[in-house]
């Protein structure tokens, strides 16, 4: 058997040779493509280290996806993403926008804070590139007369209006309304700033009930068990929370210590109760929480294929507002491209100024910039903690779910 | 003349040399630099120019105050906010800037000084007062509360305004760090710089010599304050806005004393080398945390690059790396 097939060490070593040859062609191919250079090189930059770094990276995974949910929705463009970490300090998103641009970014995006974002938007004014601001809620952004500047974000005032706005909605959804609140703070800028701003707009909304007492109490605060029995104490009939997570858990835990069971804890637009961790740490406690944020809307197809995306990279992260604005500032750059097939700081700038996105995530219309930069059609959800998940209740033509209103008792059996 | 002679006092000829080649390098940087570098430089040299302001205070006379960001943004505040609300250009605003601030020293000086608060009891003085000012900035209308302060931007220079683009600024702290060295080297050779140098090894020695310490120390907390306050103003008018939590945060108090103590606390060198080092570190942890992708990790590297500094350089890194370069002055 002259012609039979042996094995031997070194036939075996070129055939095992061969295979990895073959298996490994495409390799070279598959990475190529994977790096094939963006239509646009657009500089993230975002606080992914220091304070904010939790938020920074909740916003960053929105981006991370970006290029394949583009490729999902069929729009012809790739973005070059190159991330920027401001470590929540002004100085440091200021030479960062500096690195970028001179590393040829023709696009900025960020920073989520408003400091930070005032300072790179000033080298963008300087270096005349166009900056994105994905997440930064102070007025004064848009009315400093920036002309590279846009910004795909509610201002704080807007936040306030639309968010009492819907207090009303939910009130005549639901045929019950309480009389009396209790307005509880966290004491820093932002729980400042929305306080004076929901004092300031109270009077001209003409809401349906008082406003019975302000608390507020300190963001170290390990604590609040005077501060809820206070809240108790007016017998208001509904809180208005202005938190951040690790007080929200602190408010519900005393709150069910205390057996307080308003009508209704709806936040005024504030961060908080949706957050992934309070949902988790607090579990059946988190149910039926209302959250007045703009918020994805679960009806659009971009945001399916975002959340699937999102889902499939980051299993264990939920896709908040913080990712889906981050998104949508990625979805303005393509679109600017795709409108200015060029990457030249002017013609982008034009562009954007010229941007009509009637198919995105947020809910609202569509997104445009008006004279000062400013994206105004941005609309608040209705966002209750449904079975552990923020689910939108409100507006109607965007609800993934019914609205529960009253608020059921901590010991309540639809609590599960 | 005389000052002159007396400011270069025992330093050696090559110290001198090197100081004026630096010098000239610095003001030809903006036509070598791109705009990245150049903003790296204006932060080495802020941090210098502050380095320097806090080390009269710890490092010449000995007192430790952790709250340095209350006159920094206290002269941040009040010059922007004369811009803001009355158009008081900052060049006027900063004697106003200036002159609370060191009020501000003042009052934390006497109430530590004159009751006898030494070491960490000072610094939880100067913490304390920093911490009550920023709750009362957060309430303040004028100064914006807790919503911020913001000024026009506006690229075009104006010199009189201090509005511009970087290159301004990078000529403005460069004059304030240059005037600062120069200062505190005259402070130094005075003899109120030799009473500071007594206190600060032994205040009730220097008190039994006849040294007027009270007096001393109140000098250098208020001159200490003043020079923070002009730095203030400067950020103010660089960044365009100020927010009483990040103004006056303990983090910034931190910053502000981190050069000094790596490059050296009490000498002249100190804060100027401390600051290549601390935001050179920076910069090069940052460029590794961007190529790793992976958030945090500066902040990690830097922490265990400070540590092995402090470990293996207690007196700063500018007293080894004179001693390595023969640059030590010659004693008299």
């Amino acid at each position: 058997m002259t012609g039979r097939f042996t094995y031997t060490r070194r036939r075996l070593g070129k055939a095992a040779l061969a295979g990895a040859a073959l298996v490994g062609a495409p390799l070279p191919l598959r990475h190529a493509a994977a790096q094939a250079p963006g239509n646009l090189k657009v500089a993230l930059l975002l606080p992914t280290s220091g304070l904010q770094a939790q938020i920074g990276q909740a916003c960053r995974r929105g981006a991370d996806v970006a290029n394949e949910v583009f490729a999902d929705m069929k729009l012809p463009v790739k973005l070059d993403i190159v991330n920027y970490d401001t470590e929540t300090k002004p100085d440091v998103a200021r030479t960062q926008a500096e690195k970028a641009i001179d590393a040829g970014a023709h696009m900025l995006v960020g920073a989520f804070d408003s400091g930070q974002t005032i300072a790179i938007a000033q080298v963008a004014e300087q270096r005349g590139i166009p900056l994105v601001v994905n997440i930064a809620a102070a007025p004064q952004i848009t009315e400093q007369g920036y002309k590279f500047v846009v910004r795909n974000f509610p201002t704080a005032p807007m936040l306030i209006t639309g968010a009492l706005a819907l207090h009303k909605e939910i009130f005549k959804v639901s045929g019950k309304t309480p009389k009396t609140a209790v307005l509880m703070s966290v004491n820093d800028t932002f729980g400042t700033a929305m306080v004076n701003g929901i004092k300031a707009l109270f009077p001209k909304l003409e809401m349906p009930y008082e406003i019975v007492d302000t608390i507020t109490y300190d963001p170290a605060a390990k604590d609040l068990s005077v501060e809820i029995g206070k809240a108790k104490a007016t017998k208001a009939e509904m809180l208005m929370p202005v938190c951040r997570l690790n007080d929200a858990k602190l408010l519900i835990q005393e709150m069910v210590k205390q057996r307080w069971e308003p009508m209704a804890v709806m936040n005024p637009g504030a961060p908080g109760l949706y957050e992934q961790d309070f949902l988790k740490t607090m579990g059946k406690y988190s149910d039926f929480l209302i959250s007045n944020v703009p918020w994805l809307d679960p009806k659009s197809a971009m945001t399916q294929a975002l959340e699937k995306r999102h889902l499939a990279k980051f299993p264990n992260d939920q896709l908040d507002l913080n990712g889906g604005f981050t998104f949508e500032a990625m979805l303005v750059a393509a679109q600017a491209w795709l409108t200015a097939k060029s990457t030249k700081a002017d013609a982008l700038m034009e562009a954007l100024r010229k941007t009509k996105i009637d198919q995105h995530v947020m809910i609202g219309g569509a997104i445009q910039f008006d004279a000062k930069g400013q994206n105004v059609n941005i609309k608040a959800a209705a966002v209750e903690n449904l079975k552990r998940k923020p689910t939108v209740v409100m507006p109607l033509d965007a609800a993934a779910a019914p609205l529960v209103f009253p608020m059921p008792g901590w010991n309540d059996k639809r609590r599960t | 003349m005389n000052l002159v002679r007396r400011l270069v006092g025992n330093a050696p000829p090559r110290i001198l040399w090197s100081l004026g080649a630096l010098l000239a390098l610095l003001l030809i940087a903006p036509a070598l630099l791109g705009k990245y570098w150049l903003s790296v430089l204006i932060l080495i040299l802020y941090f210098a120019y502050v380095g320097q302001a806090w080390n009269i205070l710890m490092g010449f006379a000995g007192q430790l105050s952790l709250g340095h960001a209350l006159y920094a943004g206290l002269g941040g505040y009040i010059a922007a906010g004369l811009y803001f609300h009355y158009g008081i250009g900052p060049w006027a605003g900063l004697f106003a800037a200036v002159a609370v601030a060191a009020t501000a020293g003042a009052i934390v000086g006497y109430l530590g000084f004159r009751f006898s608060l030494a070491g960490v009891y000072f610094a939880l003085l100067t913490i304390a007062f920093s911490e009550f000012t920023r709750v009362a900035f957060d309430h303040w209308a004028w100064a914006g509360g807790s919503g911020g302060l913001f000024l026009k931007v506006d690229a075009t220079r104006d010199i009189v305004n201090l509005r511009g683009g970087p290159v301004l600024f990078y000529y403005v702290i460069l004059a304030l760090a240059v005037g600062a060295f120069i200062l505190c080297r005259a402070l130094l050779e005075s003899r109120l710089g030799r009473y500071w140098l007594a206190i600060r090894e032994d205040a009730e020695a220097a008190q039994a010599v006849g040294v007027p310490v009270l007096r001393c120390k109140m000098i250098a907390i208020v001159i200490s304050a003043a020079l923070t306050a002009l730095a203030g103003v400067w950020n103010a008018f660089y960044y365009n806005n100020l927010f009483p939590e990040t103004a006056f945060a303990m983090g910034r108090s931190i910053e502000i004393t981190l050069a000094p103590i790596i490059g050296g606390l009490g000498t002249l060198f100190g804060p100027v080398v401390g600051a290549v080092v601390l935001t050179g570190l920076g910069e090069a942890f940052t460029d590794l945390s961007d190529a790793l992708r992976i958030s945090g990790i500066k902040q990690i590297f830097y922490g265990l690059a400070l540590l092995v500094i402090v470990v293996y350089r207690p007196a700063g890194v500018w007293p080894w790396l004179a001693d390595k370069l023969g640059l030590k002055e010659r004693q008299p």
